[in-house]
């Protein structure tokens, strides 16, 4: 509860009334970690004091309610707030531990033409009022479904890792977010990385990713398994302060609300038998 | 007895020194070459039929003025920064003199009259007047171009062989940067 005073404070110093940042989490492909962002960034922010309202556009297959685990909660939808069934609030399903925290879940037996570009807008102009940050959850391809989820947001969040084919589906949709006026700016995020695979010269860095694309970094989130079993218990893993990938998603919000964290350090190799390698090779190295 | 020391001495060393080892053709550098590749064609829509269209009408167009290694051009985009930019790179293998590049051009425009010729008669008699007129002028306009271009690649051409005398006709590659384009999907 301190948290939402705290940010009701902060919104008061400005001395303006609350409109919120839209930022529409896109990749093209699936698979990537689109959801999963959403759930962990909107759980960090919310963690940081920040009003955060989720809403996952992926109507006929959502997922955003599994990963924060509220599956059960959930009474109305996207589509009954559009079809006027109920009030935008009353569909507003808040997280189980963080006040801060909404999400607006899709329908699951509707398809993407259930919801329009224009209703998308007017419910994301609705929600800025009464939140700091709108997350869209986008659905993957560049059809209506992408087109929905862009329309009412200002920033986007690009998702990749260092695929081949997700890195061309991220270009494909960083051309098409460049051609809309609406969009300010995009970040890219890195997810998947795998140090040791690059070190190993196996896979594209991050900077080989950042290159090929020229965008600019929000976020490089490591290879985690922890993501699983976070999933498997519908707890972000941002809430797990152990845990890399948290601390990585952590870092993320901490950008978007506009503080200079270095990225985190992913290089070290910290498995027994690569300490036990690097002494031996210590050891040859002085000898000769 | 030391042969044996030194043998696993070595194995040791080898296994510990593998990670130094670095392969030229990685499946990293693989996955950024032929990404960057695709994306070129992504970005402009310009298939493979089409890209080597173009490298055909270059190489037409260019060996008029130059002897070169047809085999050995190529041509690609590249990125820099934002821009994107067409990057040709022709191994000269003789620049031609003016009167050889004067023989070539006025055997294309004789080429051309006869063509013209060819059509002209094909088309109905209404047709051809009219024809007559615009291709005559066309003639003209690109003549008088054609003329401007030799005048203003005299200069580079003498230039070239220069070099390539001095160097006794050795392969040339040189890099012109033709355009620019900005991307946008």
């Amino acid at each position: 509860m301190t948290a939402l005073v705290e940010a009701e404070k902060t919104v008061s110093k400005k001395g303006d009334i609350m409109s919120g940042r839209v930022i529409v989490i896109t990749s093209g492909k699936g698979g990537v970690g689109k959801t999963t962002t959403n759930a962990n960034i909107g759980t960090a922010l919310a963690r940081a004091g920040k009003k955060v309202v989720m809403i996952d556009t992926d109507l006929g297959l959502r997922n955003l309610d599994l990963l924060l685990g509220l599956e059960n909660r959930i009474v109305y939808t996207i589509v009954d707030v559009v079809e006027e069934r109920c009030k935008l609030k009353q569909a507003l399903v808040k997280d189980k531990k963080n006040p801060n925290l909404c999400l607006l879940a899709a329908a699951q037996t509707r398809d993407k033409t259930a919801v329009t570009e224009e209703q998308l807008k007017e419910i994301c102009e609705e929600l800025k009022k009464d939140f700091d940050f709108i997350l869209v959850d986008c659905p993957a391809g560049i059809e209506q479904g992408f087109q929905n989820a862009v329309a009412g947001a200002s920033e986007a969040i690009v998702v990749t890792t260092p695929e081949m084919s997700a890195v061309r589906d991220a270009d494909r949709i960083i051309g098409l977010l460049e051609a809309k006026e609406e969009i300010k700016s995009y970040k890219l995020l890195i997810n998947r990385v795998r140090p040791s695979m690059i070190k190993s010269n196996d896979m594209m860095s991050v900077e080989d990713v950042v290159e090929i694309l020229s965008a600019s970094l929000i976020g490089i989130i490591p290879e985690d398994t922890g993501i699983i079993t976070s999933t498997n218990k519908g707890e972000p893993i941002v809430n797990d302060e152990k845990s890399l990938a948290g601390q990585a998603y952590r870092n993320v919000a901490r950008r978007i609300i506009g503080e200079d964290v270095p990225f985190l350090n992913l290089e070290e190799d910290t498995s027994i038998m690569s300490k036990v390698k690097k002494f031996f090779t210590g050891l040859i190295g002085k000898e000769k | 007895m030391k042969d044996i020391f030194t043998d696993l001495y070595n194995k040791v060393l080898g296994f510990f020194r593998q990670t130094e080892k670095k392969e030229e053709e990685s499946a990293k550098a693989v996955a950024c070459n032929r990404l960057k590749f695709v994306l070129m064609q992504d970005r402009t829509n310009l298939t493979p039929e089409l890209m080597d269209r173009m490298r055909k009408e270059l190489i037409e167009l260019l060996s008029r003025y130059v002897e070169m290694d047809k085999e050995a051009l190529e041509l690609g985009f590249e990125q820099e920064g934002n821009q994107m930019a067409l990057m040709l790179s022709i191994p000269v293998l003789r620049a031609k003199d003016e009167a050889e590049i004067e023989a070539i051009l006025e055997k294309e425009d004789e080429e051309k009259a006869k063509k013209d010729q060819q059509t002209d008669s094909v088309e109905d008699d209404n047709a051809e007047a009219i024809e007559d007129e615009t291709s005559d002028n066309t003639e003209e306009t690109e003549a008088s171009e054609e003329d401007k271009n030799t005048s203003a690649n005299d200069e580079n051409i003498s230039e070239e062989i220069e070099i390539t005398e001095e160097e006794n006709h050795s392969e040339q590659a040189e890099k012109k940067k033709k355009k620019s384009a900005k991307t946008s999907a």
